[in-house]
């Protein structure tokens, strides 16, 4: 018997009092702030869009999707697995996306979310990576977060993680950042509105935050890990 | 304790070093290591270094340890965060730890500074440390906060420097065991290395049980 649908593991998985590494990330933000490239709310909205349109959209939504109906079947979870490291470029980037999936891993493991212990064991065994957006499709469907919640929560998420950034950079107030959130809505909804590439479609094309995390790596003063 | 390792090793403590800015936790590292190898505990360290990676690059210099075993981890601008309502990133960076160096007896959570109010997660270590100084002010222990009167150990640091402030060190003494109660405190000079083997019983006693 089916669980009556509930929208209170959506809420649960997309608050950021969920421990998921997030807040050490800045996803390129951290040198364009510092570099003066981005330097105010209106920039911070424009770049946290370009991330929802030109990567999350025709990207990392369909390999959410992709994992959330392969939750159960730990081959084709390493199949995505591996189309997201193949197609992500800079290094902090990559790096990133590891170490919050396997954050998110490691946390689901301990809360006893079905497979998240083997897909664990994958990933010490380097047969695996734990990039972020297979981890979420494949912990959220194993968590009961309901199908068609799984978007909105990756880019509430995407969202959150980038103005808390921005934020902490001293870019943007707090009342700025729940406008710029409330904006952004309107972008996220018309985006999952469409069905989601299939997975020989996937492109995505974000140099300037690409670069930008390229370039924090050789920067000594940083608060982010990206 | 927290973590299973696989061979026949046991499972490393992890130790917690909280308090403010400059009170001296990195120095106390340095001297923890060599006291601990000394006694045949393998030390690793993961450092919160707030803005660069600054108490990292001098532990890795320092000739004290193998500088693989010393991972610092970004907090965001969140240093509380970090070691409280989400340590993730410390686990995984203690983990790996772990996972390379398997004789690994203990791993050292430097955090990036606090204030009074900041606490460890228990998920993220067995024992913490919580270090002030008496160069910071004979009231420190009178004003509590849960890093003062909850940690396991309150370490007071820097006692060489406290006739130069007018610090009254009895003071600071019997105002912390009013606020902490059973809960033990060290006084130490990490300069001279006063007070380290204190240090290093306490945490036998508490974690390190086969030391
Ligand atoms: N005189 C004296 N100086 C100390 C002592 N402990 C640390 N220091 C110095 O205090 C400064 C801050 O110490 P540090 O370990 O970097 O503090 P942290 O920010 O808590 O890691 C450094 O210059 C240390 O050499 C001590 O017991 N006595
Ligand atoms: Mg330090």
């Amino acid at each position: 018997m089916s669980k009556t649908p509930s929208i209170l593991p959506a809420l649960q998985h997309s608050d950021s009092f969920f421990p998921s590494g997030a807040v050490s990330f800045s996803w390129g933000m951290e040198t364009l702030v510092t570099e003066s490239h981005v330097p105010d709310a209106e920039a911070v909205e424009k770049f946290i869009r370009a991330q929802l349109t030109e990567r999350w959209a025709s990207f990392d939504r369909s390999i959410i999707s992709a994992a959330f109906v392969a939750s159960k079947d730990l081959v084709d979870l390493r199949k995505l697995d591996s189309i997201v490291e193949c197609q992500t470029l800079s290094h902090e980037m990559r790096d990133g996306s590891h170490r919050c999936g396997l954050a998110m891993l490691r946390v689901h493991e301990e809360l006893g979310t079905p497979l998240a212990k083997e897909y664990r064991g994958c990933v010490t065994r380097s047969e695996a990576c734990g990039n972020l957006a297979v981890m979420q499709g494949f912990l959220w469907a194993n968590s009961d977060v309901a199908k068609n919640e799984i978007w909105a929560l990756s880019a509430h998420t995407l969202c959150v993680g980038i103005l808390g950034a921005a934020m902490r950079l001293g870019c943007i107030g707090h009342v700025h950042s729940q406008r710029i959130l409330a904006a952004l809505h309107h972008t996220i909804e018309g985006l999952i509105q469409k069905p989601p590439l299939p997975l020989e479609r996937l492109h995505a094309f974000t140099p300037v935050s690409e670069i930008a995390m390229m370039r924090h790596e050789t920067i000594d003063s940083r608060l982010f890990a990206n | 304790m927290k973590n299973t390792v696989s061979g026949n090793f046991p499972a490393a403590a992890r130790i917690g070093i909280g308090g403010p800015v400059g009170s001296g936790k990195t120095a106390l590292i340095e001297r923890l290591i060599p006291a601990l190898e000394g006694r045949g505990i393998g030390v690793a360290v993961v450092t919160n270094d707030l803005v660069t990676r600054e108490d990292a690059e001098r532990l890795k210099a320092s000739g004290l340890i193998n500088p693989n075993k010393v991972r610092a981890v970004e907090t965001g601008a969140c240093p509380h965060t970090a070691i409280r309502e989400d340590p993730t990133l410390n686990i995984q960076a203690a983990d790996e730890l772990v996972n390379l160096f398997p004789r690994t007896g203990i791993v050292i959570i430097e955090s990036g500074g606090d204030n009074l109010a900041s606490t460890f997660s228990l998920d993220l270590v067995d024992y913490w440390l919580f270090v002030i100084d008496a160069a910071g002010g004979d009231d420190i222990p009178r004003k509590k906060g849960p890093g003062i009167v909850r940690s396991d150990l309150l370490v007071i640091n820097k006692t060489d420097l406290a006739p130069y402030v007018g610090s009254d060190l009895e003071q600071m003494k019997v105002d912390a065991i009013e606020v902490r109660g059973d809960r033990p405190i060290v006084l130490t000079n990490c300069a001279s290395g006063d007070g380290i083997e204190a240090i290093i019983d306490h945490l036998s006693q508490s974690v390190l049980f086969d030391a």
